[in-house]
């Protein structure tokens, strides 16, 4: 595949360009949330340093993780020079305030991540229909990323969301030069409102790079099913191979899920074209009515400060 | 006073329908029959229905009530295939005019088309829409179209094709303009193909925003038959009294401005844009069992939570 090298030294993990730019990162990616699960900082610190160990470079995080404790622990496994080694994201939880917010939010990001910059600061979430208007807006996060980005605290800008392909396709269409966007890429999607069908060829043809996540659904929920035909393995492994797909970003919250995915990784090699139509047919009798992507259609998935800022009510409140 | 109508390719349709699912839970036989009586004498001609409804008791209720009166209405029923054959189809039509005691229908439409593989199922070799067109061809049909609850997408995949039906239908109500709106992504391209739009679940479906005092029955019936292009506003009426109040806002109907429309849709949208209105768009829980099974899909009672 083009644009791909295997990494440097002993670190063997697939490494792929990041969208039209020369940067490359690892084919998998940390995801932050369940960092923040991880049980000590301790724990967390060794995640971390064993992660850029084993080869993986991307870093995924959000300002709201676990009222700021990802970022935190983060911020811990990358002091002393691991900064260096990595390409580094937060996501901006504005979800559609002012930029002097978003300004604001970068400035606590940066300190709990123990850093000067981001590689990568991407809008967290877009999840209602009037969220592109509201980023689009004057005085809205898209000013915020030009201010970042003039300042040298963010090199690249994208943009995050499980819930409709369409928003993902207006963000996109209304101009704003993205860098990066993120999106569920599983077998699942693939029949069901699908990201990888609407979104993906639109980010390629414009030289984005393309961050899949929920390889397993977001909770794995598939998997504890007996009539569900895919293992976990499989399912990572089909979403790493999603053409198009730069890096794939998957929780690990203890050293053995980390360890798993990154012997996972380090043998990787993608699927074919058959064994990927044999994936999507093995999960078709569960994922066409969308009963495991449930994040693309209910509120019980937008998280709280989203829901806060439309106005919409909060857990216990919604059917 | 008279229910207002408007022009169908040289018919005349009322803008307020009758639904035949609740006309199949309304109470009685004798019931129902009393509505569609009194909604014929008021000038309500339009009258939906679909194969599966209450397996079969909506369509034998209305057949009943039509006797003497079916030259007076605008009938429509859906055909149920949810991706099967153009036989299947067509042998559903022959139960549904049976049903209806009719010899033909005024409208026949695909009914629920709210998966994402259900155009391609139905525009495959031997799908439904063959079933259309043979049963036009055959002078059972007058006119024919579609429905759906669910995703905008898959409406605007089914006018992809551009095939001539006749009427596309789907929600229409102030909720829908601030999530996945039907009337923002679907309508437009309806009236370019002149495929006239017919509206349904005008107050979300179940009246829960009603219950929730977002507004009152009078303004989402006539935001509904306001909306520019409709050809009418299926609701759902389950009883007596609902058929007077919504007759009342018919008859009283003078379409909303374009500035009061905004207005309703302005105020609803706090409680409207993330969907909780309108769950028949995410959830599983308002899709037939009949359409289920054909895709492989098991009854909603057998779903993860």
């Amino acid at each position: 595949m083009q644009g791909e090298s295997s990494g440097e030294g002993t670190a063997p993990i697939l490494k792929r360009k990041f969208g039209r730019h020369a940067d490359t990162i690892s084919a998998l990616g940390l995801g932050g949330h369940h960092l923040g699960d991880a049980a000590t900082v301790d724990e967390a610190v060794r995640i971390v340093h064993e992660a850029v160990d084993g080869g993986i470079t991307f870093f995924d995080n959000a300002w709201e993780y676990n009222d700021h404790r990802s970022e935190e622990f983060l911020g811990a496994g990358l002091r002393g020079g691991w900064r260096d080694r990595v390409f580094l994201m937060t996501k901006v939880c504005t979800h559609g305030r002012d930029a002097s917010v978003g300004m604001a939010q970068l400035e606590e990001s940066l300190r709990r991540l123990q850093t000067d910059h981001l590689d990568l600061w991407q809008i967290h979430a877009i999840t209602y229909d009037n969220d592109p208007e509201l980023a689009y807006r004057k005085n809205g996060i898209l000013e915020a990323f030009d201010k970042a980005k003039q300042q040298g605290k963010v090199r690249y800008v994208g943009f995050t969301g499980h819930k409709d392909p369409r928003l993902h396709a207006r963000m996109i269409e209304l101009g704003y030069p993205f860098d990066s966007i993120q999106f569920p890429i599983n077998a699942f999607d693939a029949q069901f409102r699908s990201f990888q069908s609407r979104v993906l060829p639109m980010a390629v043809q414009r030289g984005i790079a393309v961050l899949g996540m929920k390889p397993m659904q977001g909770d794995g929920a598939p998997f504890h099913k007996a009539d569900v035909k895919l293992s976990p393995e499989q399912a990572l492994r089909f979403a790493m191979s999603v053409p198009g797909v730069t890096t794939t970003i998957t929780g690990m919250e203890s050293l053995d899920v980390l360890r798993q995915n990154l012997a996972f990784a380090q043998k990787f090699t993608p699927m074919t074209p058959d064994e990927m139509n044999a994936t999507i047919a093995a999960v078709a009798p569960y994922a066409g009515d969308g009963r495991y992507e449930t994040y693309k259609t209910s509120v019980a998935y937008d998280n709280v400060v989203t829901r806060q800022v439309h106005g919409f009510p909060i857990a216990g409140a919604h059917p | 006073m008279a229910v207002p109508h408007r022009e169908f390719k040289g018919n005349s349709v009322s803008i307020l329908g009758v639904g035949g699912s609740t006309l199949g839970d309304v109470g009685s036989n004798s019931e129902a029959q009393r509505i569609v009586h009194e909604a014929v004498d008021a000038g309500i001609n339009f009258f939906d229905n679909a194969w599966e409804y209450h397996n079969g008791r909506s369509e034998e209720r209305l057949g009943r009530a039509l006797r003497g009166y079916r030259e007076k209405v605008f009938l429509m029923s859906k055909v149920c295939t949810h991706g099967r054959s153009k036989s299947v189809g067509l042998s559903q039509l022959e139960d549904s005019l049976r049903r209806l005691q009719t010899d033909h229908l005024d409208l026949w439409q695909v009914h629920e088309v709210i998966y994402d593989n259900d155009p391609d199922l139905i525009f495959a070799p031997d799908g439904v829409i063959e079933a259309l067109v043979q049963a036009k061809q055959q002078g059972k049909v007058r006119y024919v179209g579609f429905t759906g609850h669910k995703d905008p997408d898959i409406h605007l995949k089914m006018l992809s094709h551009n095939f001539p039906f006749d009427t596309v239908q789907m929600p229409l109500n102030p909720f829908d303009k601030s999530y996945r709106s039907f009337q923002d992504l679907v309508v437009p391209e309806a009236l370019r193909q002149g495929i006239r739009p017919i509206g349904m679940k005008s107050m979300g479906g179940g009246g829960e925003p009603v219950q929730r005092g977002a507004a009152t029955p009078a303004e989402l019936l006539t935001y509904a038959m306001s909306v520019p292009g409709v050809l009418t506003t299926v609701s759902g009426i389950d009883s007596y009294d609902v058929f007077k109040q919504n007759l009342a806002i018919a008859e009283k109907f003078t379409p909303m401005s374009a500035a009061q429309m905004h207005e309703l849709e302005r105020r609803v949208a706090a409680i409207a844009g993330d969907g909780r209105l309108e769950l028949f768009k995410s959830t599983k829980y308002y899709d037939a069992a009949v359409g289920r099974q054909q895709h492989g899909f098991p009854p909603p009672s057998e779903l993860p939570a």
